[in-house]
């Protein structure tokens, strides 16, 4: 959820990464981390297993700037996206507010978009969510594969809300930026959708901070993917609004949803899941950039060990306050040394 | 209060956000320092479950805070739901132990983490003495602000024209 932190002056917002194994979801995070300009973008920190498949989550910070004052931040994350990590899943979407569902081109992955979207759907109303009132979008990944189902007929199986779809080839960058970039605007819209309508209260809110008009990311804009946004214009137009604003309470839509994972059966299948990741075309350039990652947490490590030395030096200074222990220590001396001398006396009595 | 289900999707999204006003930062904060000099611990962070930072006193450093404070939310998360497995509601304090620096985890209220960095400049015992007091008073801060209702003041109408120029700037 938003969090709005006025002392900070500060907006927080969660982004999630959705979709099946294998669709592109940390290449996506992993171009929006070599992409954005530095001063914007954290650390991208992955919980993988050795073959670079998503254990937990992968995480990265991205700083959008100041934003009226206030500094607005995306945590942006991925899930794993193999059926046996539900209970995963399902935690990082805890508090989402907007997910971007990327989902695989090529037509064998169908059936696993149309599981992983109800997946999504039934994960959200874990937490009382629906996803027609949730900020998201779609991205049909892997478009350069010559075999990649036609737009029309993944909008037709998969877009069943009519919300905003990019082509994209992840891992060439193509199509992240506009995925995000329109996630971004309609996360922050639903913020002002609840903010616009209410005038401000000049007491209850504090000093406004310091407006820097020119605080904003200095650095010049990221170059966005080498290929402009595909041509998803057509499945653009088509307004979020419009679903999310007739939210007439009609049956759930996950009534249509197939049975819910069941770790144990999936279990064999996902273990050596790792070997897939090499056949298949659109995620293997990407393999480089994990160890990169790691490389950096490395280092962030090792300077986390070494800020933390000094601070052994000012050891000293917190011990007075276990002078007592030495007249605990001498009281329990003597309280020992009382006993023994009883039990002698009543042993030298019964022994007489 | 309001059963969230029954709300309208802007009631819902009010109910749901966390929102901080600095009045409230500015008691959290004298707690969180006045916290760390009876503990001697180094650093507390107040963190929401969902990995946002909210206020944090002590040496800081070298230390990311967005990551770190992605990763103890993602950590409270997956032992929430190993108590979820044992019969528990969940887990109300999870310790970590390394070679110096050490991290204790408290959840205050319902909705956020007191994280406490601490080396061997002080003990375990000490700093979980002091957390657990310092939770209560944090809940109660809580409760107050809980209790003056909803006051949220919104970010307002520029906060969305700028924030298109901002989006504009970055990915374009």
């Amino acid at each position: 959820m938003v969090q709005i932190n006025f002392a900070l002056k500060e907006v927080n917002c969660k982004v999630v990464f959705y979709g099946p194994g294998m669709s592109g979801k940390t290449t996506n995070l992993e171009i929006v981390h070599q992409k954005a300009p530095e001063e914007n973008k954290g650390e991208l920190t992955s919980i993988s297993t050795d073959g670079d498949r998503t254990l937990f989550f992968d995480f990265m910070p991205l700083d959008l700037g100041n934003v009226a004052g206030m500094r607005t931040k995306f945590q942006l994350y991925t899930v794993p996206g193999q059926v046996y990590y539900n209970s995963t899943r399902k935690l990082v979407l805890q508090g989402v507010d907007g997910v971007i569902f990327v989902a695989d081109s090529d037509p064998e992955k169908i059936d696993e978009n149309i599981e992983s979207y109800a997946n999504l759907i039934e994960n959200l109303a874990e937490y009382g969510k629906d996803v027609r009132e949730l900020p998201h979008v779609i991205q049909y990944n892997k478009r350069d594969l010559p075999n990649a189902m036609p737009v029309a007929e993944l909008d037709k199986r998969l877009n069943k809300f009519g919300v905003p779809t990019f082509e994209a080839v992840a891992y060439t960058g193509e199509g992240v930026f506009p995925t995000l970039k329109t996630l971004a605007a309609m996360v922050l819209e639903s913020i002002e959708k609840v903010d616009g309508r209410n005038p401000r209260k000049a007491a209850a809110r504090p000093a406004p901070a310091g407006t820097k008009p020119g605080a904003a990311p200095a650095a010049p804009p990221a170059k966005a993917a080498p290929g402009k946004p595909a041509p998803a214009a057509p499945a653009t137009a088509r307004a979020p609004a419009a679903p999310v604003a007739g939210k007439a309470p009609a049956a759930r839509p996950g009534a249509a949803r197939p049975a819910p994972a069941r770790p144990v059966a999936t279990a064999p299948a996902a273990a050596p899941a790792t070997a897939r990741r090499a056949p298949a075309p659109a995620t293997a350039p990407a393999a480089a950039a994990p160890a990169a990652v790691r490389s950096t947490r490395g280092a962030a490590a090792a300077a986390g060990r070494v800020s933390s030395r000094p601070g052994r030096k000012e050891a000293g200074a917190a011990r007075p306050r276990r002078s007592g222990t030495g007249i605990v220590v001498g009281v329990a001396v003597l309280l020992i040394v009382a006993a023994a001398g009883v039990a002698y006396f009543f042993l030298g009595n019964q022994l007489g | 209060m309001a059963d969230p289900k029954r709300m309208s999707q802007n009631e819902r999204l009010r109910h749901d956000r966390l929102t901080f006003y600095k009045d409230d930062i500015d008691r959290i904060d004298k707690l969180l320092a006045e916290f760390l000099r009876l503990s001697g611990a180094k650093c507390a962070l107040l963190i929401d479950k969902e990995g946002h930072l909210v206020t944090k006193r002590g040496e800081l450093r070298t230390i990311d805070i967005d990551t770190i404070s992605a990763l103890v939310a993602g950590s409270f998360a997956a032992t929430k739901e190993m108590a979820r497995l044992l019969g528990e509601d969940e887990f109300t304090a999870m310790f970590h132990q390394g070679e110096r620096d050490n991290i204790q985890l408290s959840l205050v209220g319902d909705r956020t983490l007191l994280t406490i960095l601490f080396d061997d400049r002080t003990t375990v015992g000490m700093v979980r003495l002091y957390a657990s007091e310092t939770a209560k008073k944090l809940a109660e801060i809580y409760r107050e602000a809980m209790e003056r209702g909803d006051q949220d003041p919104g970010l307002g109408e520029a906060y969305g024209t700028d924030a298109k120029k901002t989006l504009d700037k970055l990915f374009d």
